[in-house]
Formats: structure tokens, sequence, C-alpha cells
């Protein structure tokens, strides 16, 4: 039966099954694992190899350049470079998680690689201790690296994303230490590396941070440590001690999980973590896998292998293939343990009946009823795990047929299934062979796994991947299009266009703007031009005018767009590339981008300011700014009131003066200057001769009030005489100075003086608002309107005076205003009704 | 007594809109770790008076503070800027924090930008050398909601940036709230525009919805129907003339800031002598809801009968025996009691400006000036307030209105009131004249005024109005009908088409277009027919058209739109946008600016 083989390729290791299925057989040629560096990276990440320069190795028919070579996880090359750095000897080389290839040299330099082997600028300096001392060892994990020095000083880069050498404390040993680990920042408590050294001849671990060094597992550890690694995340260590054991202790050793004895008190040359439950050891030839308990298992390998640790298992890389160490997932035991009964096994079984016609497809079936939906997921679960397609179809087939038979499953689980397994299918198949389990799919993520799809520029299986999982397209067809410029320096700029337009086109809303400044930096302007036309976002277009260096298309477009803040971007840029008056006829033709000029310069600017209004023959604007300027002398304390620093003021105001009379529209604002100054002039005078600083900066009207005020009447008059001011003016304004200093005779005289021009309302007025009836009363009956009467007399109170005159006036409407106004008063009400009535005018209220 | 106001019986969710603005803003103070002293600009801080309370913030760790040239005095170590994208505040901080490097104390700065950073401030921030000092972030703040149908976009200087220094950045601002609105109620079909700013508005908005469209098939029916965007330019007339609504003299007379009054206690009725009380003015307030919109004359007649029959209930219930429902009744009107009291306290010290001769005769030019009739009457009004140095905001307000109603004044009048003007109230208020003047406010008579034309066609002015049985808009101003509600009202009704002529009189262009997925509709020339089709949502709710006044609203004009909703036959709700609200005493603020 078809079980009987699966299962026969497993191993079991305590009460565990372990598989170790060939993923490809590798298509490299010439490559010899023993005479090499090699650095694999997880997720079924590339491989890359250079020949080992710390060992002797002979030299058959190749080159004695050394060459840094890439291949994929099946051997296929995708690309080299000749290694020719300075530095020394290559210490180590990794993969980080953006699959960026990092390789340390002796004298503390980085270089790195991406994944076409071009070299990614700039090289990082691990610093002038590690120059000085050069780089003995050094450990890397997902983002970082951590170096050590011949004189066993520490340092590490914690990000490559932002690559600063930082300095560990300094463990204080004089040997150099027997191994070395690290946990990853994420998974310590104080966000920072620990660096775990295994010293020689003392049977502890040191912790190395950056702030201090640990003694950790003393008395727990019998001698020192040889090997280590620690789990995935960052919880056990696991460890091959001085006497031939394998210790498995938490990772800050307080206490052992396991121990046991190893064939062999040799080191092994390598030490890895296979999942969580099982650590393999490689002496040379023999790979061992220890488990909790029981035997361990053994595999023999006649060449040189390299284990890579997944997050599910490990995949073993040799010289002719590459195989996939993995616990064997429970729900294919289920299926496939010789003997199995359980209801997935039987369902699995069903199906082979059914294919073949048998009626005991249905008896089993029958027999599994209740725990149909089991078995069900069981089969999907298992069809996952299996990198065979044949394999993963029976297994959904046996899923589909036993799900038509039960109500109650989740229907979407096989589309779903089924969605993901064509996934990992595509990015198994040749030329990809990116062998991801899909465990490792889901820790990866379907986005990260796009992303390393476009790096490796297989953009066409990455966008068919995006759509199939209704993902936004934009991010590969964004790569794709800087790519192809990249790529594309023959193509003439009109043809590239319409290749990239015809592609980024199929993405609503994708940044036109970006390709373009790829193009631009590619030193492709004309194309950035014609690429950043098509952006219908100003707030991307503009910006990117103006680093290709497109001012005026980027002016206008920021004008159309009626952005603001996007003008002034333009505005400020111009206005530092620009000489002066080249700016101002810029703007000068822009009518918004000048006014946002101005105001901004209005602030900020003044003198400049200045020079733009006289560049562009705004006499009248200068003016203005002249005569603002005069104040600036009122809030400086030096010109304080009184002081002869009043001449530069009044110059300034006549020199605005004149700018104004230079254009025939501004004479009314020449003039209001020229009687600011001469204003100026007698309010000082003013201050001089009363002793009193409370003349400068108050108006023509005011000044008259203050001297009438002060008595001094000839002051005034010379004030009225010298601005011209008109006599009904003049009127209002000693009425209500005399009233102001309830100088009652002075008024009286002045209402007898002459007649006067408007009246005696302003002495009514003025008597009634500083409350003195008695002098009001004088004036009332003067009034010429019969209403105006009625209303003062209503004033002050007077309801049968007020009756009077207005039922003189004849007013319906003023009774009845008149009447509302005494509306609490009975009897002045009834006043009013009586008149009214006499009257007969219609009711108003 | 919340000063936030209610918003749940809004038209739209303006609840979910004022929750976001909330959370956003719970979200910055957040990320950044324990005690923090917040720095609001006041102006700003007013707004979000609306948007969160205090508590709220304190509950965050926050140390609250207003910002001001003064140098800011916390123990905190870190400082949280949150000010309008406006240079001039920009400069606060930069002396704050050059004062706390020079007594050298370290601290962190975090600078939040309302709504959006802006380059200009950025600027600012770079030439004082501090750009590297602080974490730049944003406050996407650009609409509140005042009550439940009324938002503001908070742009005090929105009308006079526009049309005296050509900043035209609110515009941007109002497109990009409409925009908003847009991402969660849909695409608004239908858009109607009148002037200049608006119509710009409108082609800003729909660059926003090319550039970042609104997704329109997940909205089956858009929320709101029609778009409705006015220029206060179109209408001068009716901010300068007094609102006799309720809560318009309100405004008028105790300036209501933000919904609410502040006002002695004593007015009040409460016996904290010479403290200052906050009144909040918002539809919360049942009995306030039902008299805002009211001419003032009715509501005074209104609170009379409440209390009286008030009285009546409570002797009766003295002297005859009642059924316990008859007392859960009178229990339920006491309840009402205390709002009684308050509005009967406020409109009791509103009769002491409004009864005053001055006011009187005010209202009186205004209507003198709004009919234009007679010019010599108006004009030596003017003069003999400019004579009596009445305060500069009540002449200019009766200038600008006796200018826009002839379209500028003849250059002889023209100079001579500019010279008495300056010489009353001094030189430096040039800068004010030039601002009027570039603002077309006040300025030399060019052409004949269309006004009567307007006024006539538009039945501006109307005789006999009743305004304590309205049916007409006119109430409000009792006696003229405002023109900006006119044109809105014929815009619900029929579109711009049948006005067209009149439009043409107006400055600024008009626009009538159809937006999002209804833009390719045949039905284009039909529009105008609204109040039949697309006039009803299904559910049976009425259609909903946003109006948006692009430089301020009165409270007059928003009281006439909710007549114009609370009439029968109307197919439409209302909710009323604004840059702000205003007053004329407050419009013609933004234009005053002294030289010095």
């Amino acid at each position: 039966m078809a079980n009987v083989s699966v299962a026969a390729e497993w191993q079991l290791l305590y009460n565990r099954y372990y598989r170790k299925p060939e993923l490809y057989p590798m298509r490299w040629k010439h490559v010899d694992l023993a005479r090499h560096k090699v650095a694999a990276a997880p997720f079924g990440g590339p491989v890359a190899v250079i020949r080992d320069d710390s060992k002797i190795v002979q030299l058959h028919a190749e080159s004695a350049l050394r060459k840094l070579r890439l291949f994929n996880s099946a051997g296929h090359p995708l690309a080299d470079a000749v290694w020719r750095h300075p530095g020394g000897r290559l210490i180590g080389m990794s993969w980080n998680d953006d699959l960026t290839l990092v390789c340390v040299v002796q004298d503390g330099t980085i270089y790195r690689y991406d994944l076409h082997a071009q070299l990614v600028e700039p090289n990082i300096s691990m610093g002038k201790e590690c120059f000085e001392q050069n780089v003995a060892d050094c450990a890397f994990w997902g983002n970082g690296v951590v170096c050590i020095t011949e004189q066993n000083q520490l340092f590490c880069i914690p990000d490559f994303r932002n690559p600063k050498p930082v300095p560990l404390a300094d463990p204080m040993i004089d040997e150099p230490p027997r191994c070395i680990a690290v946990i990853e920042p994420q998974y310590t408590m104080s966000g920072n590396v620990e660096v775990l050294l295994g010293v020689a001849d003392d049977p502890v671990v040191l912790v190395v941070e950056e702030d201090g060094v640990q003694r950790l597992g003393e008395g727990l550890l019998r001698g020192p440590l040889q090997k280590m690694v620690v789990s995935r995340d960052g919880k056990w260590l696991a460890s091959f001690t001085h006497d031939g054991r394998l210790l498995v202790t938490t990772s800050d050793l307080t206490g052992i999980i396991i121990e046991r004895e190893c064939e062999s008190s040799l080191p092994p040359e390598q030490i890895a973590w296979c999942g969580m439950d099982a650590v393999l050891l490689y002496w040379d030839d023999m790979l061992l896998m220890m488990g909790p308990d029981g035997d361990p298992v053994h595999y023999l390998y006649d060449e040189p292998i390299i284990l890579i640790p997944e997050c599910d298992g490990v995949r073993i890389l040799s010289n002719t293939s590459m195989e996939f160490l993995q616990r064997v997932p429970d729900s294919t035991v289920s299926i496939f343990t010789i003997g199995s009964t359980s209801p997935a096994a039987l369902l699995y079984d069903a199906l082979d009946h059914f294919d073949r016609r048998s009626a005991k497809a249905d008896e089993n079936l029958r027999l599994i009823k209740p725990s149909l939906p089991e078995a069900v997921e069981a089969c999907v679960d298992a069809s996952g795990h299996e990198f065979d397609v044949s394999r993963q179809r029976t297994l959904l087939r046996a899923a589909s047929y036993g799900q038509a038979f039960c109500s109650n499953f989740q229907r979407d689980r096989i589309q779903e299934m089924c969605k993901i397994l064509r996934v990992l299918n595509a990015v198994h198949s040749p030329e990809i062979d990116i062998p991801l389990s899909i465990q490792q799919y889901k820790l990866l993520s379907p986005s990260v796994l796009i992303g390393r799809l476009i790096n490796a520029h297989r953009h066409l299986l990455a966008l068919r991947m995006s759509e199939y999982l209704g993902m936004n397209q934009e991010v590969v067809i964004m790569h794709w299009a800087c790519s192809k410029i990249t790529a594309s320096l023959s193509i003439p700029d009109a043809t590239l266009l319409d290749i990239l337009l015809d592609k980024l086109k199929l993405c609503k809303g994708i940044s036109y703007a970006a390709v373009a400044a790829h193009a631009d930096k590619n030193g492709r302007r004309k194309l950035a031009a014609m690429l950043v036309d098509h952006e219908p976002r100003s707030s991307k277009q503009v910006p990117l005018l103006l680093s290709i260096g497109e001012e005026d298309t980027a002016l206008m477009k920021a004008t159309e767009s009626g952005d603001i803040d996007l003008v002034y971007l333009v505005l400020f840029h111009i206005w530092q590339k620009r000489q002066s008056l080249e700016f101002f006829g810029t703007i000068q033709a822009r009518p918004l981008a000048r006014d946002l000029f101005i105001t901004y310069a209005r602030c900020y600017k003044h003198e400049y300011l200045k020079d733009f209004f006289l560049s562009t023959g705004q006499l009248q604007d200068v003016a203005f700014l002249l005569w603002k300027e005069s104040w600036e002398f009122v809030k400086n304390p030096m010109a304080s009131k009184g002081s002869p620093l009043h001449g530069p003021r009044i110059k300034l105001i006549e020199k605005a003066q004149s700018l104004f009379a230079e254009t025939k529209e501004h004479v009314f604002e020449s003039k209001a200057a020229e009687e600011h100054a001469k204003l100026l002039r007698i309010q000082h005078e003013l201050e001089v001769t009363t002793k009193q600083a409370i003349f400068v900066d108050s108006s023509i009207s005011d000044t008259i009030r203050t001297c009438i005020v002060l008595g001094n009447h000839r002051a005034a008059m010379r004030v009225k005489t010298e601005f011209k001011v008109s006599e009904k003016r003049w009127y209002w304004l000693k009425v209500f100075a005399l009233a102001t200093i309830k100088d009652w005779v002075a008024l009286e005289k002045f209402s007898k003086e002459k007649r006067p021009p408007i009246g005696y309302r302003p002495f009514v007025e003025a008597c009634i608002e500083a409350d003195e009836k008695a002098e009001a009363i004088k004036y009332i009956p003067k009034l010429a309107d019969p209403r105006e009467r009625a209303e003062s007399y209503a004033r002050i109170g007077l309801v049968k005076e007020a009756a009077d005159a207005a039922s003189q006036a004849k007013d319906g409407e003023l009774l009845g205003r008149l009447k509302l106004t005494f509306a609490q008063n009975a009897a002045a009400s009834s006043i009013f009704d009586t008149l009214r009535d006499r009257l007969s005018f219609p009711g108003a209220s | 007594m919340a000063q936030i106001p209610n918003l749940d019986n809004a038209p739209i969710n303006l609840i979910s809109i004022r929750e976001q603005s909330q959370k956003e803003l719970i979200n910055i103070l957040k990320n950044i770790r324990g005690k923090k002293c917040l720095v609001i600009d006041p102006k700003l801080g007013d707004s979000l008076s609306l948007i969160i309370q205090t508590s709220l913030l304190k509950e965050h760790g926050v140390e609250l503070r207003h910002l001001s040239a003064d140098h800011i005095q916390t123990d905190c170590t870190k400082v949280v800027y949150l000010v309008r994208s406006q240079p001039n505040l920009i400069r606060h901080i930069c002396s704050n924090i050059h004062h706390d490097e020079s007594k050298g104390l370290q601290r962190e700065y975090h600078v939040y930008f309302v709504p959006r950073r802006t380059v200009v401030c950025e600027k600012v921030l770079e030439e004082e050398k501090l750009h590297n000092m602080v974490t730049i972030g944003e406050y996407p703040l650009y609409i509140v909601p005042m009550d439940e149908d009324v938002l503001s976009f908070e742009l005090d200087l929105a009308y006079k940036e526009c049309q005296v220094d050509g900043d035209t950045s609110s515009l941007w601002h109002i497109a990009k709230a409409i925009h908003k609105l847009e991402f969660s109620f849909g695409v608004i079909p239908n858009l109607r525009a009148k002037g200049k700013a608006s119509v710009r508005v409108a082609d800003i908005l729909n660059r926003m919805q090319a550039e970042e469209p609104v997704n329109s098939s997940d909205m089956v029916m858009p929320e709101i129907n029609t778009l409705i965007l006015l220029d206060r330019e179109v209408d001068m007339v009716t901010p300068l003339c007094s609102q006799l609504t309720y809560e318009g003299l309100l405004d008028e007379f105790l300036n209501i800031k933000n919904g609410s009054i502040e006002l002695d206690a004593s007015i009040m009725g409460l016996q904290q002598e010479g403290k200052k009380t906050k009144v909040p003015l918002n539809s919360t307030d049942k009995l306030f809801k039902e008299i805002r919109d009211l001419n003032f004359e009715v509501v005074v007649q209104i609170l009379r009968q409440k209390a009286t029959s008030m009285k009546q209930d409570y002797t009766e219930m003295t002297t005859t025996s009642q059924s316990v429902s008859e007392l859960k009744d009178f229990v339920k009107k006491l309840n009402s009691l205390p709002e009684i009291t308050r509005h009967i306290n406020l409109a009791q010290h509103l009769t002491t400006f409004t009864s005053k001769p001055s006011f009187l005769g005010q209202l009186d030019m205004e209507h003198t000036i709004v009919e234009s009739q007679s010019y010599d009457i108006c004009f030596d009004y003017i003069e003999e307030l400019i004579h009596k140095q009445e305060p500069l905001t009540t002449v200019l307000r009766l200038l600008i209105l006796f200018s826009v109603t002839n379209s500028g004044l003849p250059k002889k009048h023209f100079d001579y009131l500019r010279r008495e003007l300056l010489h009353s109230y001094g030189s430096e208020h040039i800068t004010t004249l030039n601002n009027l003047e570039k603002a077309g406010l006040f300025k030399k008579q060019e052409s004949r005024s269309n006004w009567l034309t307007i006024k006539r066609a538009l039945q501006l002015v109307v005789e006999d109005t009743d305004t304590a049985n309205p049916n007409d808009i006119s109430y409000v101003f009792s006696g003229y009908a405002p023109l900006s509600i006119r044109l809105i009202q014929h815009a619900i009704r029929s579109g711009w088409r049948p006005v067209e002529e009149i439009l043409k009189l107006l400055p600024g262009p008009h626009l009538e277009t159809k937006r999002g997925a209804f833009s390719n509709s045949p039905s284009f020339d039909s529009l105008s027919g609204v109040s039949t089709g697309i006039a009803k949502v299904p559910d049976g709710r009425r259609a909903l058209v946003l109006v948006v006044f692009v430089g301020g609203v009165t409270f007059a004009e928003i009281s006439a739109l909710r007549f114009l909703c609370s009439q029968e036959g109307m197919a439409y709700d209302l909710i009323i946008a604004a840059t702000k609200i205003v007053d004329g005493q407050t419009l013609v603020e933004t234009f005053m600016e002294k030289l010095g």
C-alpha cells in the first residue's frame, strides 16, 4: 500500500518521527563545500559560496582569483563577482533579513552585496579598534553582527539599517573564547543584543552586553563549553561540553533541561537546533540527531554538509543535494503511520477504494462518520506539508471527498489551502527554487516573499502572486519600472516611456513621481520630466519637478493645485536658487506666488520686500512700508517722546509722502502722509510748551480735544486751521471737550458765539451724556426738528414735553416708540394714548 | 452644563467626526510617554473646547498651558506644542525654546501643526536654527462641529486673507475638509457654487477627488445630496446689518464664542459678585433650540407667556387639589424652570442694549441704506458718526454697507470721508482703509450700482413682515430678506438657471455641476427638477444639502436657513458649514490693521 512506502522513509527519535526528503539535487558544478566558505539564507534563500582563504587548498583548473558566487537553493547560479577586497582574510559571511550578504574581513571592514552580487555602497567600518586589533571571529543574527577582535574586545552593529558600530563591555579575558553565540535583541530583557562566550578553562558562560558582563552557569557547568547554539526563540541554549556531553539549558543558564552523553568528546564541527525538539551535531561524515530521550538517530554522509536551520527543521546542504530534515507533522503521522486506524487514515484509504470503485469506501466512511470533520482537517493540513505535488493532490482529494459527507466543515479551508499550495508550488518550481515549507511561508508572510521575488527580479511571478492573493500590486510594478529604467540605458526616452506607461497604468494610484525620481537618479532627466507629467498628485509632482530643475512648471502646477503650501515650497526653492532680479521677474508674472511672497516678506523680510517693490515700480507700496517703519521708532525705547529722535521718524514719513506723490493715483495717501508729518511736528511743539507728553500719536481730533481740555484754546484753534478742520467737526469736538471738563459756562458761551452750523444737537447730546438735565433743557427748545426735541425730552425723562413735541411732529410711529420707552410708567403711557387718539394715527408698536 | 454640544440629532453622523478628532488628539498624547506640558495656541484652544473636555486631556498626564511669547513655567521635561500653522505662533515657540536654552533647561520639544505642517512654518524654525531640536507632527483638524447642523472650519481670517493678501490657503483647507467629509459620507453628487472663491474650492475639490478618489463603489447612496458653495463676497450686505434674531442679537452684543457667552454672574442672577460666568448656547438647551432662530420681539413674548403660565400653574397647584398625573406634569414643567430663568435673564440683559436710542438709530440707518433711496441722509449720518468719534467698527460697518450698496462712493465723498476718518481716529488707520479698498468694501465708485435691481428682483425688502408668524426669511432682519439666503433658496428649489441673470449682476462666476459616479449621467439638464427625483432618500428621510459659506456666516443667516428647512414642502435637510461664524463687527475687525 502507498501508505507504507511513505512511512518507511521516516526515522523514529524517542516518540517522534522525522523525515529527510530531498528538495533539490544541486545543479552546481565543481563546488566542493569543504574548500569553501558558505553562507545560506534561511527561508529557502540563496547560497553564497567563496573559496575559503583560511585553508590551504589545491587549485585544479581554476583561476587563482577568488570569486564570490551566488546560487539559489537548487544550486542554480544567480550571479558572481570577483573578490579583490583589501583588508585581510574573510572572517564571516551571512545573509541578513533583507537578503543582503554581509561579509566581515579581518580589518573590520564590512562589504555588502545584493542578490545580484552588486556591492552595496557604502562599506561599513567596525571602527578603529577593530582595524588595529584585527577581527578574530564574528557572529550574526537577523539584522546585526558582533565581532570579537584578536585582543578579545567586542563590537557590534545592532541594526544594519543604521550601521553604527557600538563597543560592548570588555569581557576581560586573555585567551580567545572557545565558542560564541548571540541572543537577538528581540528576545533579551534589555532590548540590546547579548553575546554569550564560552571561555577556556572556566566553567562559566560570559554574557557581554553594552553596559556590563555577567558570569552565568557557575556551579551548573562542570567545565568550559566547546560549542553552543541558541534556539530560535532565544529561550534555550544547546551546548557541547569539554567532556563530550550535549547540554540543553535555559539561555540564562539557570537550569539543565537535558544532559546526554555523545559518542565523541571531540567538539562537533556544527551544532544546530532542528525545530524546537531536537539538536543536530555534525562531525566529519556523521550527523547525530539527539532528542530529549531515547536513542539518537545517526545519518552518515560521505561528503561535507552545511546545516541551515529553519523555523520548522534544518536544511542540509551537501555538494550534491539539498535535503530538509523535519519532524513529521502530526496530521501526516496520523494518515501515514503503518497500521494507522485514525479517521484521517481511513478517509485516505476510503478515497483509494472509491477510486477503485470498491464498496469498502462507503464502509470506511461509515466507520468514521462522527469524526469526519477532523479527518478532513487532517488531510487538508497534511497536504500543506507535502512538497510532492501529486501527494498534495491526493490528500486534497481525500479531504474534498470527505467534505462531501460532512455538513459542518468550514468549506473555505480547502480552498484556502489550495491557494497557499499554488503559491508554494510556484516558488518551489525550477528557476525560482525557493523551497519554502508552509510554516516558513506563514512566518515569512506573503508580502515579504513578494518583496524577495521582486529583489530577485522575478517581477512577473510577484505580480501574478500579488494579484492572486489580492494584495496591492503597486510595490511590484513600481520596482519593475525602476529596474526597467536601470536596465534600459540604450532604449530612447520616448520608447521607454511607452513601455513604462503601459504597465504603470495597471495600477491605479501608483506614484509616477517616484518612478520619475528614479529615472532622474539614473541620469534620465528628460524621461523623468515626461513621467512626472503623468503624476496626478501635485503634492508628489511638484517636489520632483523642483528636483529635476523644472521650476517654472513646478510653480505652474503648484498654483493650479490650489495648495498654498506647495506654492511656498516652489517659492522658497526659486528664491534660494536665483538672483534677486530674476526671482522678482519670475514671481511678478505669477499673481498668486507674488502675493504669497509679499505676505511672507511683509512679516520677515522687510528690506527685501522693499527691493522687490522698487524693482517692479510699486512705489506706493514702498511708501507704505516706510510709513509703517516710522512707527518702529515709537516702539524703540530710545525714541522716547520729546527727544530729538522724532526727526528721523518725520523724515521717514516725508520720504513716504514723496514716494506716494510719484503716482497720481496716490494723491490722497501723499496728502495724508504730509498731514501726519505736520501733525507730529505740532504735537512735539505742544509737548514741549505744555511739558506734558500726551500729544504724540493721538489723532488730529484728539489733539484738538486735548488742547481744549487743557484750556489751551489758541492751540486748538491753530490745529483747526492748520488742518482745515470743518466747522461741523469743530463744533462736535469742542462741545464734547467742554462737556468732559464740565465747563458749562464756556459751553453756553460757545453756543452763543454764533448760530452753530449743525444746530444745537451736539449741545443737547453732550449734556445728556454727561447726565446734566438742567444744562440739556437749555438747548432742547432750540432744536429745529420737533421729533428730535421729543426724543431728547424723552431721554431725560420729561414725558409731557416729549409728548407735546411728538404731537407737533405729527408722527405716530414716534409716539408709539416713546410710549414703549415709558412703558412702566402708567401715567406716561396714558398721556401718549390720549395724544395718539387725538391725532388718530394708525397704531404702531 | 456641557459646553460640548449634543450631536445626537444631527442629520449626518457628526459624532463620529468629533470622536475621530478626539481619538487623534489622544493618540498624539499617548505616543509621547509620561508627563508632558501641552501648550496650545489660545484660538485653537477655543476650537478644541468643542471637541474634547479638558479633564480627558488631564487623564493623559497633560499639564495645560496657553501659548504666548512669554516662556512656559512647568516641571515637565516634555513640551508638546499644538498650534495652527501660522508663522507668528512659531515665533512664540522659538522664543520659548531660546529662553529654555539660555536657562540651560534640557527639554524634549514636540510641535504638532494644525491641520498640517507647512513649509513656511518649518522655514521659521529653520531660520531660528531649531528645526533639529523639535519633533514635528500633524493634527489634522479641518472641521469642528459647532452644533447639530453647523460646522466650522475655524478660519477666522479666511475672508481677509483671500481678499486683501491674495492668500488662498483657506480655500484648499475648505476643499480638504469637504473631501474628508466625502470619505465618510460619499461623494456629493450635485454641486452649485457662486463666487470666485467658491468656484475655486469646487475646482480644488474635484482635483482632490481625481488625486485621491473616494471609493464610491463602497457607498450605495451618498449621504449628502447637494453641495452649495457661496462666497461672502457675493453678499456683504447681510453680515453688516444688525441681526434681530435672538441668537443673532446675543452674538451682536455679547459675542458668542464657540457656542457660549461669558458675562457677569450677576446678570444671570448668581450671587458671585464681579465674577464672570459662561453660558453655553447650543441645541442641547431645548428652550434655546426653540427660540434661538426667532425674532427677538417674539422671543420676549414667548418668554413672558412661559413665565406667566408657570406662575399660574403654581398658584393652581397651591390653591386647588391636583391629581397625580397633573402633579407629574407640573414637575415636568418645573424641570424646564432653570432654562426659562436663564433665558429671561439673558433677554432682559439684551433689552438694555436694544432699547438704546443709538441702536435704534443704527437700525433705522441700516434699513435706509438697504432701501437705497436716500443717499444724502445716509452720508450725513455717517459723517456725523465720524465727527462724534463713535467706535471705529460701528462707523466702518455702516460705511461699508453704504459703499457696497452704492458700489463705491463718488471720488469726492470717498476722499472726504477717508480724510475725516484719519483725522478723527489717527493716520495709522490708513492700512485699514487700504485693506478695505483692496477688498472692494470701501472704494471709489466706478460703475453704477445694481443693488436696486438685485433688491427688487430677489424681493429683498419685504413690507409688512409678520415677525411672529413669518412666512418668509425676511423676519430675521424685520423686513430685509438676506441676499445670501435668497440665493440659496433658489439654488435649492430650482438650481441657478432661473436666476442666472441676477447672478451675473453679483460678483464672481457661478457653477453648477454633477460629480462622482453621477457625472456621466445624461440627465444633466433635468437637474433643475431636483425636488422630484433624487430628493428622497429611500428610508424616508429628507435628502441633505450642505451649504458652505466661504468667508463666514452669521447666526441670522443660519436661522433663516433653519426657517427654510422647517417650511412645509421643503424636500431637504440642511447642514451649514462656514469658515467661521461671524457678525458685522468681527468681520470688520479682521480688516482693521494699524500701521504701528
